[in-house]
């Protein structure tokens, strides 16, 4: 899921300061999971802006908030609150906060979250980071553990001199990946597969902005 | 002779190293290798050492040259992409720069520019193959290069890495991709340092051994600590701590030179990378009670 952080209230106020009037979106995905943008915080920030004499003109919580469409038809319903609002702030990540840029042309959109990784819940409200979305996965060639995303160096054919007893030399937080590596690699007998020297990344599978079309070509036209 | 000469011709070989200052004003550093002149085989120039901004690599191995002296130029992953790297090493090669050492380079986070973007596009073991493919007149795209390069390549091992195995599967991917020697991080142990010298001597390559000047037990607990891969063994400790603060030094710069007489009498490895942190102007005394000038 995409990991968002609540951004500083007293900044987030200031990135405001020229509206009076608001309609709040979070996201019932990514954004809720991360106590930034459920129901429990869309409450939360109308309370803060209303007790800094701010109006809120309505609250929702979209299914799928990065996905445009659906949010659009969703947000039907609060038509006449949304035409009250000067702006709208979205409680989601940065794509939701785009999706609204999208449905709202004439109207100011304010993110009041910090999007940081792509990442796994590994226990409630913790989040790791785990995935670069480089556009060529090499999983397959690392045990499963993507040195990517999981050495600070990304290093793809194992570790630097800076490793230490499994730790890493930019924090003693960061498991060595290269380590991890090499104890799963060992574990599943595929040391031989440590042994093949990766190529160096192909970076233009990532180029920005990246665009996808995933369906049959024929079915665009129609 | 030239340090590739002097290694293959099977002469013992001693390499100091120089790291170029922050700032214009070089008169200390040339004066520190001009002392070492005439005495080592090559100076290594650290590149940007810690992540610390400084002196550019390239452009004081050309005044080494200038001075007569054989540099070894490092070249790390950390702050160029394989189009910077590439270009450096054909900008090196034109100057007359002739070996280099391939390292993947301390993260930004250990120096003064900790906000820095770190590039790491390439990694050491992908530098290794880039340079042979210069070497055999291709960047390392296949595009033809109109006039090749000739570089001594070179690499670096952590014989005491912690665990082991991961860094020998790297040491053996680097002499595949081409590495012809080796200079390891700091070693103490010479006992231990004879195992990993009987896995290295599988592999048709050159090992200097790497070795830190103590210049206090101080200092010799601090790496115990915070530098990876490097182990005082506590016997040198008491031996710094017993000779007093003022011989400290002097103590430091014995054990030093007995580790050398080791190295070279029982033929352990192909020659030593001395790196005496800030009192390169020791070298020679280091190197005279070593008997090796």
């Amino acid at each position: 899921m995409i990991i968002t952080k609540k951004k500083d209230f007293k900044e987030f106020l200031e990135s405001i300061r020229d509206y009076k009037s608001f309609f709040l979106i979070g996201c019932s995905e990514c954004a809720s999971l991360c106590g930034t943008g459920g129901e429990p915080e869309l409450a939360a920030m109308k309370e803060a802006l209303e007790a800094e004499g701010k109006k809120v003109t309505g609250t929702m919580l979209p299914k799928t908030g990065c996905q445009t469409l659906g949010t659009k038809i969703e947000l039907k319903k609060d038509k006449e609150a949304c035409a009250a609002a000067e702006a709208i702030i979205v409680m989601s990540c940065g794509a939701g906060t785009q999706s609204a840029v999208e449905i709202f042309p004439d109207k100011p959109v304010f993110p009041s979250n910090d999007t940081l990784f792509l990442g796994n819940m590994t226990r409630f409200q913790m989040f790791d980071e785990r995935c670069s979305l480089c556009g060529q996965c090499i999983l397959d060639k690392t045990g499963g553990i993507c040195p990517v995303t999981a050495c600070p160096k990304g290093l793809l054919n194992g570790p630097c001199g800076g490793t230490n007893e499994g730790k890493c030399e930019v924090s003693p937080d960061i498991e060595c990946a290269w380590v991890r590596i090499y104890n799963r690699m060992k574990k599943l007998n595929r040391l031989d597969d440590m042994k093949k020297p990766l190529r160096p990344k192909n970076w233009a599978a990532s180029r920005k902005p990246a665009t996808l079309i995933a369906r049959e070509k024929e079915e665009v036209k129609k | 002779m030239s340090f590739k000469s002097a290694l293959e011709s099977g002469k013992f070989v001693v390499t100091a190293e120089v790291g170029p200052p922050k700032g214009t004003d070089i008169k200390k550093i040339l004066h520190e290798a001009e002392a070492l002149k005439g005495k080592v085989d090559a100076l290594n120039v650290t590149d940007n050492q810690s992540a610390v901004m400084r002196i550019s690599s390239v452009s004081f191995c050309k005044l080494l040259l200038e001075m007569g002296q054989e540099p070894i130029l490092q070249m790390t992953c950390r702050d160029r992409n394989r189009i910077g790297l590439q270009s450096d090493l054909l900008g090196a090669s034109i100057l007359g720069i002739k070996n280099v050492l391939c390292m993947t380079g301390d993260h930004p986070n250990a120096g003064d520019h900790k906000e820095a973007k770190a590039v790491y596009d390439i990694e050491s073991v992908q530098l290794l193959e880039i340079v042979d493919s210069l070497n055999n007149g291709k960047d390392m795209m296949g595009n033809e290069l109109k006039g090749a390069t000739d570089f001594y390549q070179g690499a670096v091992v952590t014989p005491e890495s912690v665990p082991l195995e991961p860094q020998l599967i790297k040491f053996e991917k680097k002499v595949t991709a081409g590495a012809k020697f080796f200079q390891t991080q700091a070693i103490y142990d010479i006992e231990r340092f004879k195992s990993f010298m009987g896995h290295a001597r599988q592999f048709p390559v050159k090992i200097l051994a790497g070795l830190v000047l103590l210049k206090s037990a101080g200092m010799a607990n601090f790496m115990n600590k915070f530098v990876p891969g490097i182990n005082v063994p506590q016997n040198l400790i008491d031996e710094l701590k017993n000779a007093g603060k003022e011989k400290a030094l002097d103590a430091g710069i014995d054990i030093m030179a007995r580790h050398i007489r080791q190295l070279r009498d029982e033929k352990i490895c192909d020659g030593v990378h001395i790196m005496a942190i800030g009192a390169e102007d020791k070298v020679p005394e280091i190197m005279e009670r070593a008997g090796l000038l």
